[in-house]
């Protein structure tokens, strides 16, 4: 990000702090987190082995592949 | 046309491919899907008992569809193509429907206005240079300016319903697990739900019922079976609606003279309507630009030019690599938000703003709770204007374009349903009001809907297009 970027989004990222500070004023304390609209428990699923590897299908997307790897600069000397 | 055999199924995808490209300067769509849509629709016989058969459809580009292009408007994904299908396309192409095409939006679903998309704006086809809403505005923009007759859209604060609005159209957002997410690329997780955008509340239910229906592939997907509310499209009980008192004096004096015409209408056809207060609603907007943002950054980090999409060509390291392929492959709205999710989610922050919205957001599920004991639905604007010129919001201060999202974006913290439908013109642009109701009401919401048009032609008019030849 350049130097004017930079200074534009954090103006801007003022802007929208300072309008989400307007949440400080509710109170509450005995109130429970609303993570989800569906508040179930986790699916268990069957224990049933599928067969839905796509391995060949999601390497052919990657930018650098090589064998069964995605490949990325060198990270070890 | 179909049944009458007037026109044959490859006729019908071959005219609205031609659409597509006469109208090309609308720039609604990403991909055109020409040689498989045709190739499809030579192979298709035309099902008499089935509604959506032969019927062009377009896509958004955040549902994934195999070897298609799929871009979420962002230069990450420039050139990705899945090897898979979303459930919500599968659902859409087993009934019948043909992909005809993939529609613009804004980059990642983020915005009002369709202006952040990497491929450029789309334009409203009722007055060029004008947005069509967002973030579904290529949805919008392809079933009014008449290509497709119908289109998926999602709605994680109004992306369905605040298009719908400015282009004239119905747009539904169905209770949040109603339709499956799987293949639809996330922005926020727990808000986001797909959805039908077309011209009325019975086409809308037609869709729906096809979109709908338990998916073993996400875990969020309800226990239910498809929904059967065109069955019932025509019963018309005369519900109470509910007028939200805190949004009294929120819109301009010709805004609010459409939608007391709303109002009078539904008054005429025996609604009875009811004041009712939700408390908590104004902080609906700064609730959402928490949770928002702090689930698009977790979503998002997937986007790292190693596995797919996007890899910046001058990179020296791995740090390089994610750096510079994050920096030149998301758009300025798409960073903002990644920068408020990665501040909101922070040690020292968490509970101060991401746990804060986590508690207001109940507080906003319970006002609607108590609200839907006093009225079975609740009225309101869809949104706070008409169509606006494109740069002319949000340039300087973007909460500007947000508060866009004023009256749509509670339904989705609380996960339960709404629909926009057209009502009076404004200064001869499109205006919609809104009907929200309880989790899992599609049925009363497009009856109601339905029952409206039935008595209104304001979904009948369409734009001149003129301007896009």
């Amino acid at each position: 990000m350049d130097q004017n970027s930079a200074q534009k989004i954090e103006s801007d990222l003022d802007v929208i702090l300072s309008m989400i500070d307007e949440l400080q004023e509710v109170d509450t304390s005995k109130i429970e987190p609303m993570f989800s609209p569906i508040e179930q428990t986790a699916i268990v699923y069957d224990d049933v082995i599928s067969s839905d590897n796509l391995k060949e299908d999601f390497l052919t997307q990657a930018p650098n592949s090589d064998n069964n790897f995605f490949k990325v600069p060198k990270v070890v000397e | 046309m179909l049944a009458n055999k007037e026109i044959t199924p490859s006729e019908l995808t071959e005219e609205s491919i031609s659409l597509a490209k006469r109208y090309a300067s609308l720039n609604c769509f990403n991909v055109i899907n020409e040689e498989a849509a045709i190739a499809q629709s030579r192979n298709l016989s035309f099902d008499s008992n089935n509604l959506l058969s032969c019927i062009p459809i377009a896509h958004k580009d955040l549902f994934c569809i195999k070897d298609l292009e799929t871009t979420c408007s962002s230069k990450i994904l420039e050139g990705y193509k899945p090897p898979y299908t979303a459930t919500v396309v599968k659902n859409l192409e087993n009934a019948g429907c043909i992909t005809i095409a993939k529609t613009n939006m804004d980059e990642f679903a983020m915005g009002s206005s369709n202006e952040t998309s990497y491929f450029g704006n789309v334009h409203n086809p009722w007055l060029k240079n004008h947005v069509p809403g967002g973030s579904s505005g290529g949805a919008a923009a392809s079933v009014a300016s008449g290509i497709v007759p119908l289109a998926t859209g999602t709605d994680t604060g109004g992306s369905i319903r605040q298009p719908a609005a400015l282009c004239n159209l119905t747009g539904l957002k169905p209770t949040y697990g109603r339709i499956s997410r799987w293949g639809m690329i996330a922005f926020a997780s727990s808000l986001d739900q797909a959805g039908p955008i077309a011209h009325t509340a019975k086409d809308c239910a037609i869709a729906l019922d096809a979109m709908t229906g338990h998916d073993s592939k996400d875990s969020t997907s309800l226990h239910l079976g498809k929904t059967t509310t065109l069955e019932t499209l025509e019963k018309h009980t005369s519900l109470t609606l509910g007028i939200v008192k805190e949004f009294n004096g929120q819109l301009s004096a010709e805004m609010e003279l459409a939608f007391q015409k709303s109002i009078m209408t539904y008054q005429s056809l025996g609604y009875k309507i009811k004041e009712i207060t939700l408390p908590n609603i104004k902080y609906s907007v700064p609730t959402y630009y928490v949770i928002a943002p702090a689930e698009c950054s977790s979503n998002l980090s997937r986007f790292d030019g190693v596995r797919f999409g996007f890899r910046s060509k001058n990179i020296q390291n791995l740090e390089d690599l994610y750096v510079k392929s994050r920096s030149e492959g998301f758009g300025n709205e798409v960073k903002r938000r990644i920068l408020i999710g990665t501040y909101v989610l922070s040690a020292g922050y968490y509970d101060a703003y991401y746990k804060k919205a986590q508690q207001v957001r109940r507080l906003i599920a319970e006002d609607f709770n108590s609200a839907f004991k006093e009225c079975d639905l609740i009225l309101t604007p869809t949104s706070p204007g008409t169509t606006f010129a494109f740069d002319s919001k949000g340039s300087k201060d973007p909460t500007e374009l947000y508060l866009e999202d004023l009256f749509t974006i509670a339904a989705n913290l609380a996960g339960i349903p709404a629909i926009s439908v057209p009502q009076a013109f404004v200064n001869n642009l499109p205006s919609g009001h809104q009907l929200i109701g309880p989790h899992l009401s599609e049925s009363a919401i497009l009856q109601t809907a339905h029952h409206f048009q039935l008595n209104s032609d304001w979904h009948l008019k369409s734009p001149s297009m003129e301007s896009f030849l």
